[in-house]
């Protein structure tokens, strides 16, 4: 099974375009079968930014980096940790 | 921007009326209600509801540019104040921004600190880019269209700028706008290991397009669009993050995407037209967004013998074209 590394590399530069602390972001991969799980932190005060209103800015991560995901082979979902 | 007048049988036709020109959501509209529909004997309208609506501005335009300019083009009413006006205006966002966060002074902050580190950044990086941001933060005297950065400002940028509300006068072009947007897409190419290439074109005063060409770039648009939507979320979220904003829109397209859309839309529009006018039937159409509701409106608009109006309301509106003499 390949690594979601495409996926993580758009999630790390999309999140980091976002929040005010880029040196705070960290991305973690729980790798499964058929199915990574990819785990962001951001600062503190940088989740509300991240997720945006109504969960909008969270949604379009998540499209953008199950495409991203296409060309690893493999699906992905995104989880925003506190 | 412009303000549009539309009318309908309420006020909230009137207003939708308004979105489908302006092409945009009811979030991303500004209103002003010039009259209450006023309904007869056995419901019938006696007089139609008028608004007037626009696309919001970015931010509150802060008083240094742009008062002439706009002023002029205004016609009437509560518009023309001059500068008592726009500085209630001003004041107004800085409320809204105050009760956004508990903590806004310090989100403030950072945020200014951010900017230093894009600004330091961005000094290693380019050379233009650089001094036309700067121009941009130094809260120009100059109205917005003189975008051409000039040594003063430049000068005056370099200057540590401590203010007390650090947002105000800290207007970023629409070309500089742009160029994050640019920015921002070819980081995003690279990071899905395409390469695109990423152009920027002036539509017009108030539009740039940023578009990104190049092979299998179809991951970037994805099922009807819906990825290439996303992609724009995101970068007016990047774009958001500036203080004071220029108004206007930076658009994006890949691969030409909605160029052809555009098209084949416009070309759908025409045929269609032109059944309405040979058999003189009215002719309803499936539910779009506003945005493509527009380019429907726009296209008939430019032929004789039919005419559009929409019903419903979003996500169900559509326009009906109809045949008139």
């Amino acid at each position: 099974m390949s690594e979601p590394e495409t996926a993580n590399e758009v999630l790390t530069f999309l999140v980091k375009q976002i929040v005010d602390q880029p040196d705070a972001v960290e991305v973690d991969i729980e790798s499964a079968e058929e199915r990574s799980v990819l785990e962001v932190r951001v600062a503190p005060g940088d989740m509300g930014r991240v997720i945006g209103k109504r969960g909008r800015v969270a949604n379009a991560i998540r499209t953008v980096v199950r495409a991203a995901a296409v060309r690893d082979g493999v699906e992905v979902d995104v989880e925003f940790l506190d | 921007m412009e303000w549009v007048e539309a009318t309908g049988r309420s006020v909230t036709e009137a207003k939708n009326a308004a979105l489908d020109l302006l092409g945009v959501a009811g979030d991303e509209a500004d209103f002003e209600v010039l009259a209450e529909e006023e309904k007869g004997l056995f419901g019938r309208v006696k007089q139609e509801a008028r608004v007037r609506a626009r696309v919001r501005p970015a931010q509150p335009r802060p008083k240094a540019e742009g008062g002439g300019r706009r002023n002029d083009r205004k016609r009437n009413r509560n518009r023309g104040g001059g500068g008592g006006d726009r500085s209630k205006a001003r004041s107004g966002g800085g409320d809204r921004e105050r009760s956004k966060g508990r903590d806004s002074g310090e989100r403030e902050q950072r945020r200014q600190q951010q900017r230093e580190q894009r600004r330091e950044q961005r000094e290693q990086d380019r050379e233009q880019p650089k001094r036309e941001r700067q121009a941009a933060r130094a809260g120009r005297e100059e109205s917005a269209e003189d975008s051409a950065p000039v040594a003063a400002s430049v000068g005056a940028a370099a200057a540590p700028t401590p203010r007390s509300a650090p947002a105000e006068g800290d207007v970023v072009s629409l070309d500089a706008q742009a160029e994050i947007v640019s920015e921002f897409m070819s980081g995003l190419s690279d990071a899905f290991g395409l390469a695109g290439e990423v152009t920027t074109i002036t539509v017009d005063e108030e539009t740039r397009e940023i578009q990104l060409n190049g092979d299998d770039l179809g991951l970037l648009i994805g099922p009807r669009g819906h990825t290439l939507r996303c992609v724009q979320d995101l970068a007016r979220t990047v774009v958001q993050r500036q203080g004071d904003r220029e108004p206007g829109r930076v658009r994006i397209d890949v691969a030409m995407y909605y160029a052809e859309r555009r098209a084949s839309l416009e070309r759908f529009t025409r045929e269609l037209a032109q059944k309405v006018i040979d058999s003189g039937e009215e002719l309803a159409l499936e539910p779009m967004r506003a945005a493509d509701r527009k380019i429907v409106h726009d296209t008939v608009g430019e032929i004789d013998g039919v005419d559009t109006i929409s019903e419903g309301s979003d996500p169900d509106r559509r326009v009906v074209l109809i045949p008139v003499d």
